[in-house]
């Protein structure tokens, strides 16, 4: 039995990280009976283990809820789980497009932050209603009146009849479900229309192939259809199509207006391209919905294998984490130092750290990341116009007329006391000072042009050490200038080291330069022979350490002829050789040369 | 070449930097050990009927320390049971704190050839420090008594605030008074030992120390005819100990005693080092070995390897190449081109170049792994 259109909301949550977006979610769940508490796990929702840990939502996860409203109707509420974090912006404004609504949680004692601003706006655009909720009014720091005029002010968002509800003790919930049915509008979208299907997310499933999750626009959609999409000249039978609750659950079929799963034995992804419209073979809609903007990694680093054979179980992985996260980027790469493995392009810092994450606890695989990069464009003499994004591209000097690199505006919210701080942070990072706003009397925004480079280096420790954790920031790509940047490259014993070189700033070189080189010297044991540790730029060395060669390494005393004992240290030494990781001539145990590309992080 | 081994585990006190097994304060022990050992060379002889051996060693802990007769009575029933050849090398390990004329007499009469006297320093705080039990002045007495004998001085470097002009002194004393034979050890810290208390808190000289006081006993040395002929011993022309060279070339021995090893028909095993056991396994009639290993050819060569580049005169090519069956130039060809300037591989023969002799650990991992 259908639900009528009218009786279904699809709506999503936007909030701070923090705010207690996950946990809003559970308990309507839970009130809704979707799930009894018993058997909960706390934030459903957030299923990665990395989610539930760090508190955020990475991936897109949709719910299907019943709600009985004061009405005496029953509703169906499609939840579509968004990301709280900058770097995902992409993943809110797929689920957004998805819904026709979006329910935006304020902390009471918090206010409004920058990054939900960003999401409220990105809503708005889509033409979406918002409803405001005060979520920790449990707090005795709470403080709902200032919040809602914030929001009032802030946003334009009606705040007077805001439910204020906690989470963590389940006070008025109900409020929330009753307002999303009363504030929201009901999906359009007509059932005998050819089918429109919007793909907003997809994954791998072993036994049944790409499943995607599918925003009904237009039309039905049941297993036995024969489907395409526009971007693709395949066709597909589908096999089922069910809803979320939370776990998928088949259905007879999708009607216009509803959010679901659909599988048809799809092997390849790139058939279903996220963003992209499904329709049937046999009553083809005329044109697609519109799509989303292919977003551009940003940051990029070498993600290699700790063990070299298992390169091809590093791209297996990537290619199925790519699978329902477009925004990952990756090409074949390989190292003298690490051997092969891939250039990664990501959307951000937290997105890079979250792919390691996953390909290491998700795959199992042990491996090595490179100091984090930007892409460069790189002006050659020639004429020609290269990205850059890979230090061993960089061309020689002679070759390059002039580089660009990318520029952030960057907007720090901070209570007023640590501006000089700020500023002074900003300085050192080639900031570039735009404005300046008092929020109110405790809160301040600061904004800047940035180098991503040097956000990407060690902005975000510097801004919370300097601040002791209370500011917050937030930043968008605003274009590319000209700078002067240079390759900096590590020898040892006179040979580059490739995987750690690194494109600076001029002005950079010589510090980063000394400081690599200080760092080396702490971790490369002392060889037979001498060691020059230099930093170079260009083949000129800028900074140079030096690893003093072994003077003796012999146990001189052999006991009572036990040479058992010494055959056994003798084995031990060669396990430990096998550990070494050959640089150039140089021999270095593999962890002391994690530990620098880590601490280049 | 075979050679005897017998090991006294008695001391007075136990040096500061000792981990070797070997007690103090059990005197009471002492006549019943030896008569396990005792049990044990009479028990093992009959499997040697046919076996020729040209060194015996006595070590300790301190077996000047036991009274005399015992170490006598040891060597004699050695002598009754094993064929030891005529001009066989017999040493024993003595402490200048024990040695007295009437033993020394004892030990010659016995048949004790060779004597290996534990020095040190001649830095009498030093000697305090490290707890052992005689002085400068007592080792120039026990020297004295043992003039126009063959002997070897052990001396240390990397000892508390050591200076070269320390070592110097201790090295010029030693030959002074006839030694031909200098042992010269790097003192190393072991774990559990009241020394390794000192090294942790930095009262040592560092690695790099004591590689710079090495060099100066190795260049004093040299100036006075002492040649290096294995890593850390040095000798006049034809006063190199052959029961150690014996270890390096991978020569049979047999040990007796507690914690005694023993390299014998491609086995090499060992004995207990716990002495109430060994007195246990010596009344049952079993045997006191507890440990016990057969090399593979793979792990004989690079034993072989590992023990001849310990010594100035590497090895012979040619046996090698009968030994393993391939040249050895031809097996290590790639690991050479990259280590090859560490060694000197051009003659007959294959060893460690004299400048690289104190980093041979790391120069044999290399060519091994």
């Amino acid at each position: 039995m259908r639900t009528p259109n009218q009786n279904i909301r699809n709506f999503c949550i936007i909030a701070h990280i923090d705010h207690g977006k996950s946990t809003i979610a559970d308990r309507m769940m839970e009130l809704t009976g979707q799930v009894s508490s018993r058997d909960m796990e706390d934030q459903l929702l957030d299923s990665m283990d990395i989610e539930r840990e760090r508190g955020i939502t990475i991936k897109l996860t949709p719910v299907r809820m019943f709600y009985t409203a004061k009405d005496g109707q029953e509703y169906v509420f499609n939840l579509i789980d968004t990301p709280g974090h900058v770097d995902f912006t992409y993943e809110v404004s797929r689920s957004l497009a998805a819904c026709e609504g979006a329910v935006l949680v304020v902390d009471a004692s918090q206010g409004v932050e920058a990054q939900t601003l960003a999401n409220v706006y990105l809503a708005l655009d889509n033409d979406l209603e918002i409803v405001p909720v005060l979520n920790k009014i449990d707090l005795p720091s709470a403080r709902p009146d200032e919040v809602c005029k914030e929001i009032e002010d802030d946003i334009g968002l009606d705040c007077s009849d805001a439910p204020r509800v906690s989470a963590k003790d389940g006070t008025n919930i109900g409020d929330i479900l009753e307002k999303i049915v009363t504030a929201m509008p009901a999906p359009k979208g007509d059932l005998d229309a050819p089918l429109k299907a919007l793909i907003f997310d997809s994954f791998y499933d072993n036994y049944k192939g790409v499943i995607c999750f599918i925003r009904v626009k237009d039309g039905v959609i049941k297993a036995g259809d024969v489907i395409k999409t526009f971007q693709s000249t395949k066709t597909f039978e589908v096999t089922e199509v069910g809803v979320f609750a939370p776990k998928m659950q088949p259905t007879a079929e999708l009607t216009a207006g509803e959010v679901g799963y659909v599988a048809a034995s799809i092997k390849s992804v790139q058939d279903t391209a996220v963003g992209d419209t499904i329709t049937t073979v046999e009553n083809p809609a005329p044109a697609p919905l519109p799509g989303y903007q292919k977003v551009q990694p940003v940051v990029f680093s070498g993600v290699f294998p700790l063990d070299g054979s298992k390169f091809n179980d590093l791209k297996e992985a990537l290619m199925k984490l790519q699978l329902n996260d477009a925004a990952l980027t990756f090409e074949p790469d390989n190292s003298v130092a690490l051997g092969f493995g891939f250039r990664c392009g990501f959307l951000g810092l937290l997105h890079m750290e979250i792919i390691q994450e996953r390909l290491e606890r998700e795959f199992d695989l042990d491996i090595i990341t490179t100091a984090p990069g930007v892409s460069y464009y790189v002006h050659k003499t020639d004429g020609q116009v290269i990205t850059v994004n890979n230090p061993s591209h960089m061309p020689p000097v002679s070759e390059i007329d002039y580089t660009e690199e990318p520029i952030v505006k960057a907007s720090i919210y901070s209570p007023p006391e640590y501006l000089g701080a700020i500023m002074e942070l900003c300085k050192e990072k080639r900031g570039v000072y735009l404005d300046m706003t008092y929020l109110d009397n405790r809160r301040v925004r600061l904004t800047y042009d940035l180098p991503l480079n040097e956000i990407i280096y060690d902005f975000f420790d510097g801004l919370k050490s300097r601040t002791r954790g209370y500011a917050s920031f937030d930043y968008e790509l605003a274009r590319y200038e000209e700078s002067s940047l240079v390759k900096l490259d590590m020898m040892l014993n006179g040979d580059p080291c490739d995987a750690l070189s690194t494109i600076v700033h001029e002005s950079r070189a010589y510090t980063r330069g000394r400081e690599m080189a200080e760092r080396l010297k702490d971790v490369i044991p002392r060889q037979m022979f001498e060691v020059p540790i230099q930093a170079a730029v260009g083949g000129k060395i800028i900074a140079r350490e030096t690893v003093k060669a072994m003077r003796k390494d012999v146990l001189a005393k052999c006991y009572g002829g036990d040479i058992s004992r010494k055959r056994k240290l003798l084995e031990k030494q060669k396990e430990g050789k096998k550990k070494m990781r050959q640089l150039g001539t140089v021999q270095v145990p593999s962890e002391a040369f994690i530990s620098i590309l880590k601490t280049e992080n | 070449m075979a050679g005897i081994y017998v090991h006294v585990p008695f001391c007075k006190h136990k040096c500061t930097y000792c981990d070797f097994v070997s007690f103090s304060n059990k005197e009471g022990e002492m006549q019943s050990y030896f008569e396990n050992l005792f049990k044990e060379i009479v028990y093992r002889a009959p499997a040697h009927k046919n076996d020729t051996f040209d060194t015996v060693y006595f070590g300790g802990g301190t077996p000047s320390y036991v009274e005399s007769l015992l170490i006598t009575a040891t060597l004699t029933l050695i002598k009754q049971n094993y064929r030891v050849s005529k001009d066989a090398e017999i040493t024993l390990e003595m402490n200048p704190g024990t040695v007295t004329k009437d033993k020394i007499l004892a030990y010659k009469r016995a048949g004790f050839n060779r004597f290996s006297l534990g020095l040190q320093t001649v830095s009498d705080q030093e000697l305090l420090r490290l707890n052992r039990i005689h002085t400068k002045k007592e080792f120039c007495e026990a020297a004295t008594l043992l003039s126009g004998e063959n002997f070897s001085v052990d001396i240390m470097v990397g000892l508390h605030d050591q200076t070269k002009e320390e070592v110097e002194e201790s090295l010029r004393v030693a030959l002074n008074y006839g030694a031909s034979h200098v042992s010269v050890y790097a003192l190393t810290p072991v774990d559990g030992t009241p020394l390794y208390t000192d090294y942790l808190n930095g009262e040592l000289p560092d690695s790099d120390e004591t590689a710079d006081l090495y060099h100066t006993a190795v260049e004093y040395l040299k100036n006075r005819g002492f040649h290096r002929y294995e890593i850390s011993n040095f000798a006049l022309k034809g006063k190199e100990s052959r029961h150690n060279l014996n270890y390096w070339q991978r020569g049979e021995y047999l040990g007796f005693g507690i914690a005694a090893h023993s390299f014998y028909g491609g086995e090499r095993f060992s004995n207990t080092e716990n002495l109430s056991e060994y007195a246990m396994c010596i009344a049952g009639e079993k045997s006191p070995v507890v440990f016990r290993e057969r090399l593979s050819e793979s792990e004989a060569e690079e034993e072989f390897i590992m023990l001849a580049f310990r010594t100035e005169q590497g090895f012979a090519k040619a046996e090698y190449e009968k030994m393993f069956g391939a040249p050895f130039s031809l097996r290590y060809a790639e690991k050479l081109r990259r280590i090859g300037k560490y060694l000197d591989v051009e003659g007959e023969r294959v060893k460690i170049k004299d400048e690289y002799f104190y980093v041979q650990d790391g120069i044999v991992a290399e060519l091994l792994s």
